[in-house]
């Protein structure tokens, strides 16, 4: 164990870092959302793709301004990289569910 | 070539692509239950054992924050001193101080049983993930094999054609139309969002994590504490606890003076 300290570290109260993973939670239901959308709306190849990339940054943006008050590095360890961050999981979860929405509407009738 | 669509029979998707996703979220969330049940209780230690491994934690809470400590310096070098004695003497060793000609040995970790207890329990857990997606894929295979299910909405190389329209022998047919395997992989990967969202984040079901695990893993987990020589460590502890005590700043030293300087009353710096 180190024997110096990180005296930034020492004023981070725990259990409130863990609250504020509720963010993962926020991030995949707006991907879930914006992934039926891309599958209703029939966006296909990049579109859809650039869909979420626009969900990414609308996501981000509007965290940013309401919750983080514009800084996010007060309230996150990651700061504004791990606000932004999609997270693995939530790709395929887009892909996912892009692919559902499109295969039930536009594929069968 | 995308103008080309397929016309599909409406009840693929409802006894096929429904059924899929339902069955796979469901096995998901009976493999993290499944894995909660499997899971002995941590073995309970003596009193005398459990003193030995919290003493070391000890230490390293008060050294922690010693170069910006909220205790003054009497106490923190009372507490410190004692500590540093208490670990010289070995008062916290489990069989109490240590007799000066027996050796010191650590327990070998093959031999201990609660270690081994431990890289058990995690092989166990690995066996409980690997079943289910195999039982699952064999079952897809069985029965939902041979027809086109969905259309992709991204297009991706021929290469994965074999992968994805295994079954269907169509060389000219677009990757996208895809068989039911490969929905599989799509939940496979898909799901595990949807698992953190209602299993919470330590979930059993997250098959990313059963890539990066493996028995090793939960060796790694398993042992420490276990072999260690207590008796070594506490004489590392001293050393430390030497160094941090030289370290050590109270945060309200000369607080007088600050509040003095803060409100005006005495000239700033």
């Amino acid at each position: 164990m180190a024997t110096t300290t990180d005296n930034a570290a020492q004023l981070i109260f725990a259990p409130n870092v863990l609250h504020n993973q509720a963010l993962t939670s926020v991030k995949f239901l707006s991907f879930c959302f914006a992934g039926a959308v891309a599958g209703i709306l029939g966006l296909e190849n990049w579109l859809g793709f650039a869909l979420f990339i626009a969900s990414i940054v609308s996501t981000s943006f509007i965290i940013y301004a309401i919750n983080c008050r514009g800084k996010p590095a007060k309230y996150l360890p990651g700061g504004l990289g791990e606000l932004v961050n999609p997270g693995q999981d939530n790709i395929f979860t887009f892909i996912l569910v892009w692919t559902l929405f499109y295969g039930i509407i536009h594929v069968y009738d | 070539m995308d103008r080309l669509s397929l016309y599909l029979d409406p009840q693929i998707r409802d006894w096929v692509l429904f059924p899929i996703t339902l069955v796979m979220i469901l096995v998901g969330i009976l493999r993290h239950y499944v894995v909660i049940l499997l899971q002995s209780p941590p073995k309970k230690l003596s009193r005398a054992a459990t003193r030995e491994q919290r003493a070391l934690t000890r230490s390293q809470i008060l050294r922690a924050t010693s170069s910006n400590s909220p205790i003054p310096p009497a106490f923190y070098k009372s507490i410190s001193q004692h500590l540093s004695e208490a670990y010289k003497a070995g008062t916290y060793l489990k069989d109490g101080p240590p007799k000066a000609d027996a050796p010191s040995s650590a327990p070998n970790p093959l031999s201990d049983p609660a270690a081994m207890d431990g890289m058990m329990a995690g092989m166990k857990t690995q066996m409980v993930m690997m079943v289910p997606q195999m039982v699952i894929m064999g079952w897809i295979n069985f029965f939902f094999q041979g027809f086109v299910l969905i259309k992709l909405p991204f297009p991706l190389t021929l290469g994965f054609k074999s992968m994805l329209q295994r079954g269907i022998d169509t060389p000219d047919m677009d990757v996208r139309w895809v068989s039911s395997l490969s929905w599989y992989f799509l939940n496979f990967f898909g799901l595990n969002g949807l698992y953190r969202l209602i299993l919470g984040g330590d979930n059993g079901a997250d098959s990313s994590r059963d890539m990066t695990a493996s028995p090793f893993a939960a060796m790694g987990n398993a042992q420490p504490g276990q072999p260690q020589d207590f008796n070594k460590l506490f004489k590392a502890e001293r050393d430390n606890l030497e160094f941090a005590e030289g370290l050590h700043n109270w945060v309200g030293e000369n607080m007088d003076i600050k509040i003095l300087r803060k409100y005006g009353k005495l000239a700033a710096l």
